[in-house]
């Protein structure tokens, strides 16, 4: 404790800046890493207090998909013995059409007996109107409201309110408010309650229901009754617990959670070297210091733990610094997940806060601190290893010697071995993947000393000719400090070579899906039942679509059905279209079987499965795939494979027939309308919705405003991408700020000698600035070569183990090219300020220094 | 103790057989080939809010083989809700609702026939006929209700008739043989007492014009008064079909 007090306090008080710059490196992994991590807890907790809640005291629940299934399936289980009570459920969410409302949460039920499961504490209202749901129930337009929905919009007993309905917007009346708590709490409080055959009307569901909700009678357990249930339904109906329900939206929310581990994790290594750097640089201004206390008696493990104990304080430090971060950050993306996974997976989740697992806060704190620790390890051995006699000679610690050169040359070949071995034997999948992943960032670090040394070496006489003296200057400073460059540079490289990587992500998907959209988004006009394709709480009868097809302007109508149903514990989208016709209009990027792929499946009766599918869950033409149907499980061959992006979970394509068949649905979300010749989009919309806009919940979007959401949703998903690459360029701007502010305060002593001996002012400045330059030169050079080899194996993660999408391999030469001009004038930037002091300062001081 | 045991025995079950006797005697007084009047309800909630409904009511058919169909005439809100009611002799009965605003029938579930009745203290399950080969009886004694001296009855559910009730006592006029009062258990808790008051004799059948339902947990109470009361109306079978709702909604 007293080495710290006189040691480490008077350092720390000198060097704020420095201190806090290397808090931030730390900060900023453990930002990523708490903020990505609880904004995913928060959405999955949010997601399951929705279920839990309006589970209310339901001990198992039915479903089959997402697509429901026939009433008649409730009478067979509320006949069963071991059931006590049954009772069915819709569940939709629809836009409320108030101001800052978005969408509410319907939960529709039956009245006559759900009460027997569901407390609705009715608040307000006559008790004839709301205990007696006859009223209720004779009036289809009856809602139930929670309090603070009601008063967030002025709302009492007998007001209206309107709610997009299957006919378009609705007015509904409220008999009855919810007290809060419980249900009533459910999605935020943006929920509520109609009668369930109201519902099948205004939502177009036919006669199904989503969901039967039920218990079991005293004396059965739980397996007990799923087993019956599951005996007597067939495979085809999913019945699990409540608390079972959040395991599917795991599933989904994984490909956030599992990215942003990785970056947050490559955040961490960056900023052990910022770490790393500034701990060698406080080893070598204070020799003095720890030379005078080894020879008053101090130990080389005293000296050791001192440094590793200051480290440890600073990774707390950021550590807790990046989670009050994280947490800030948190907030805001949770929201954004949670809308975002709404938008496009329909899932009814409100997310009403931060849910904050002290797991995570531990792990958080314990890798800040760690990382923290692990970065200081060397330099606190090298000041440890300080002989008192020597301390007050300076420079000789800076460099590293040849035999530390041929260590890492030959530690960093054998990780180019492994790399090239696992590349070579099969390395595109499994562990090999990663391993060769880690090899070669293991390789690059490793030999970033020799890699800097050799490209200033090949810069000095480029640096030379733009300004002689101060180019000489500045690359030989660079070259003396080989450990303090190093770092900069390898922190600062790991950055843009994540910055690449995000980057090529984003250039291939967008490429890729383009590409896609170009060979199978080709009718002129798709009607949906809301401006966002992927919504299903509301479907058209598939009458809709003849009655279309009649209109004079119209050549064909191709009838879509998507749903998404479980396969293999992952919710994937089944679509159902009529593939003879579709194969007739569209040409799609065959990956396996026949070239007629549609045509061949629809005579087969197989399936065409998306290429994402068959690779995330290794299946190929010829096997059978079982897919659960309400009317059991159908066995059906894949009879190909081809490139779709329609879910990013992946998409089964049957022949409508088939759905028809064993689904028993006759509603559609969708009709793809293909106009005769001649007719314009604009026409063929109008008249569409001149003869059905009135009567129909429609939304008519002509092929170029598809085009547009797609690249919508596209850009929504990649929002996240482009905010830790947003991160990523922060800590490589932070490294050179780090390492360039450090570095020229060090050497101020020296500057202060340059302009002693007669070196100008500007000279001075410029060596400066040219040196800044040369860290931000040889960073972005190594940074975009080494971007190029991990962009390979990120598109390999992604195809084998997020999204089994095929991407093409494509450098972000238009991100390379922004990168390297934005580099060098952050570099310049990061060393004006210090540069600046370093030249003002008196003489005397300068000298003085140290 | 053998001798005392078989006399025990030979008590009960001529307990029993009386009982069950009075109970068919009852029936068989009350027997009509069908029935037709008009309801009207009133219900006071605990806090006394009062809510008045009226339906019309027709049977056709006898105790267990019945058929009713109740349709709702006011308040307006509530116009042309009808409950269809299907009875068995060996089991409990099918019910359906009627909604005419959706054009669509739905079924009652049995295990929701234990819930209120649309707002009364009935419970769907109390609209049921009651056949008397559905019940075990005992004969408990005798006791006064409202000044008449009648028989006190125990009935229990037999197993093909499960209900939501483990038992009922029922007070039957010696006189008239006619139901005064019902009191249905769940376990030790009385969950409703029936009244049946204000008896006329319509058509040579003695015949209750207001029945009072106390739901005792809830402390509600609903009065249904009959109007236009008449036996032995003729009415054809399709009439209480589902079709026959839709058609006639």
């Amino acid at each position: 404790m007293m080495l710290l007090r006189l040691l480490t306090l008077p350092y720390v008080r000198k060097h704020l800046l420095r201190t806090g710059l290397t808090i931030a490196g730390v900060a900023l992994g453990v930002l990523v890493f708490v903020g990505m991590r609880t904004a995913n807890d928060s959405v999955l907790y949010g997601f399951q207090q929705t279920v839990d809640r309006i589970a209310g005291k339901a001990q198992l629940q039915i479903t089959s998909g997402e697509g429901g299934f026939p009433e008649e399936v409730l009478e067979r289980v509320q006949a069963m013995e071991e059931i006590n009570i049954a009772v069915p459920v819709i569940e939709a969410q629809v836009k409320t059409g108030l101001q800052g409302q978005g969408n509410i949460l319907i939960l529709a039920v039956d009245m006559t007996g759900d009460r027997s499961l569901r407390s609705y504490d009715i608040e307000e209202g006559e008790d004839a109107v709301v205990d007696d749901p006859l009223v209720f129930l004779a009036q289809p337009d009856s809602i139930i409201l929670t309090r603070e929905f009601a008063q967030q919009n002025n709302l009492s007993v007998g007001s209206k309110v309107s709610f997009d309905t299957m006919v378009g917007p609705k007015s509904f009346t409220v008999r009855g408010i919810m007290k809060p708590g419980g249900l009533a709490s459910a999605f935020g409080g943006n929920l509520a309650v109609m009668d369930i055959y109201a519902a099948q009307h205004v939502f177009g569901r036919g006669r199904s229901f989503d969901r039967i909700d039920l218990t079991l009678k005293e004396g059965i357990a739980l397996d007990q009754g799923r087993q019956a249930i599951e005996k007597l339904l067939g495979a085809g109906y999913q019945v699990e617990a409540p608390s079972q329900r959040g395991k599917q939206f795991e599933t989904i929310s994984k490909l956030f959670a599992v990215a942003a581990s990785l970056n947050s994790l490559f955040a961490l290594l960056i900023g052990l070297f910022i770490i790393y750097n500034t701990f060698s640089i406080a080893v070598a201004q204070r020799r003095s210091e720890i030379g005078i206390a080894r020879a008053l008696g101090a130990t080389r493990a005293q000296i050791r733990n001192l440094f590793l104990l200051e480290s440890a304080l600073l990774g707390l430090t950021g550590s807790l610094t990046g989670i009050a971060g994280g947490l800030i950050m948190a907030k805001g993306m949770a929201s954004y997940i949670g809308q975002f996974l709404g938008d496009l997976y329909g899932v009814a989740q409100h997310t009403e806060g931060l849910a904050l697992n002290p797991q995570t806060l531990l792990l958080a704190v314990g890798v800040g601190v760690l990382t923290s620790m692990v970065a200081a390890w060397i330099p606190a051995r090298d000041a440890a290893r300080i002989d008192p006699v020597k301390a007050l000679h300076k420079g000789s610690y800076e460099s590293i010697t040849a035999s530390e050169n041929r260590w890492r040359l030959v530690t960093a070949t054998a990780f180019v071995g492994i790399a090239a071995f696992c590349l070579v034997t099969g390395g595109t999948s499994g562990p090999k993947l990663y391993v060769g992943y880690f090899s070669v960032v293991a390789a690059s670090v490793l030999a970033t000393p020799i890699l800097v040394r050799a490209l200033i070496l090949g810069l000095r006489p480029l640096l030379r000719l733009v300004l002689p003296v101060e180019g000489a200057l500045a690359a030989d400073s660079l070259m003396q400090s080989p450990r303090r460059t190093s770092a900069t540079v390898a922190a600062v490289m790991l950055s843009l070579s994540l910055v690449v990587g995000l980057g090529g992500i984003a250039d291939a998907s967008y490429a890729s899906i383009l590409d896609w959209v170009e060979s199978v988004v080709n009718p002129d006009l798709f009607v949906g039942t809301n401006e966002q394709i992927s919504e299903r709480s509301f479907r058209f009868p598939a009458s809709l679509g003849d009655e279309i097809r009649k209109l004079d302007l119209v050549d064909e109508v191709q009838t879509v059905r998507s749903t998404r149903v479980n396969y293999r514990g992952t919710p994937v989208m089944l679509v159902a279209i009529p593939m003879l016709q579709v194969q007739g209009r569209i040409k799609p990027k065959v990956v396996a079987g026949p070239a007629n792929v549609f045509e061949a499946a629809a005579k087969e009766g197989g399936v065409v499965l998306g290429d994402n599918l068959a690779l995330l869950q290794n299946l190929n033409v010829g096997d059978m795939m079982e897919i659960s149907s309400p009317s059991g499980v159908l066995r059906l061959p894949i009879t190909g494979i081809a490139i779709d992006y329609t879910d990013q979970l992946g998409a089964i394509l049957i022949d409508r027939s088939l759905y028809l068949k064993h689904w028993k649905d006759e509603t559609a979300n969708l009709f793809r309308v293909y106009l005769k010749k001649g007719v314009t989009p604009e026409a063929g919309k109008q008249q569409i919705l001149m003869r059905f806009g009135s009567q129909n919940r429609l939304f008519v979007m002509t092929n170029r405003q598809l085009r547009d959401y797609i690249v919508k949703v596209t850009d929504q998903w990649f929002g996240l991408t482009y905010m830790q690459i947003f991160v990523a360029v922060l800590v490589a701007t932070l490294g050179i700020v780090n390492s360039l502010t450090v570095s020229i305060t060090d050497r101020r002593r020296e500057l202060g000698v340059l302009q002693a001996v007669g070196g100008l002012r500007r000279q001075v400045r410029q060596a400066i600035w040219m040196e800044a330059a040369g860290i931000g030169l040889v960073s972005v050079i190594l940074g975009l070569a080494l971007g190029g080899l991990i962009l390979y194996y990120y598109l390999g993660i992604i195809r084998e183990d997020m999204a089994g999408i095929r991407l093409e391999y494509v450098y972000p030469v238009k991100i390379a090219l922004l990168l390297a001009p934005t580099m060098l004038a952050v570099s310049w930037l990061s060393a004006l300020g210090p540069g600046e002091s370093a030249v003002r300062a008196s003489l005397v001081e300068a000298l003085e220094y140290e | 103790m053998s001798k005392l045991a078989l006399l025990l025995a030979t008590a009960a079950v001529a307990a029993a057989q009386d009982a069950r006797q009075i109970m068919q005697d009852m029936q068989n007084r009350q027997k009509s080939d069908s029935q037709r009047y008009q309801g009207w309800l009133r219900v006071a909630d605990a806090k006394n809010k009062i809510t008045e409904k009226r339906w019309t009511y027709d049977r056709i058919g006898t105790a267990g083989q019945s058929k009713v169909v109740i349709r709702f005439t006011e308040p307006a809100e509530v116009k042309g809700v009808a409950l269809r009611v299907v009875n068995h002799p060996d089991r409990a009965s099918d019910q359906w609702m009627w909604t005419p605003s959706l054009q669509r029938d739905r079924r009652i579930a049995f295990q929701d026939r234990s819930t209120r009745f649309f707002g009364t203290d009935f419970s769907f399950e109390d609209l049921e006929e009651r056949d008397v080969d559905q019940y075990d009886y005992k004969l408990l004694g005798s006791e006064r209700v409202a000044g008449k001296e009648c028989w006190k009855v125990e009935s229990r559910p037999k197993k093909t008739k499960p209900s939501q009730y483990t038992h009922g006592h029922i007070w039957v006029e010696k006189d008239r043989l006619v139901i005064l009062q019902i009191e249905s258990f769940k376990g030790d808790n009385l969950i409703r007492r029936i009244k049946y008051t204000d008896y006329q004799n319509v058509q040579k059948i003695w015949t209750p014009f207001q029945i009072e339902v106390e739901d005792i947990g809830r402390k509600s109470r609903t009065t249904l008064r009959t109007e236009k009361l008449e036996y032995n109306v003729p009415m054809k079978d399709d009439r209480f079909t589902l079709q026959a709702l839709r058609r006639e909604s």
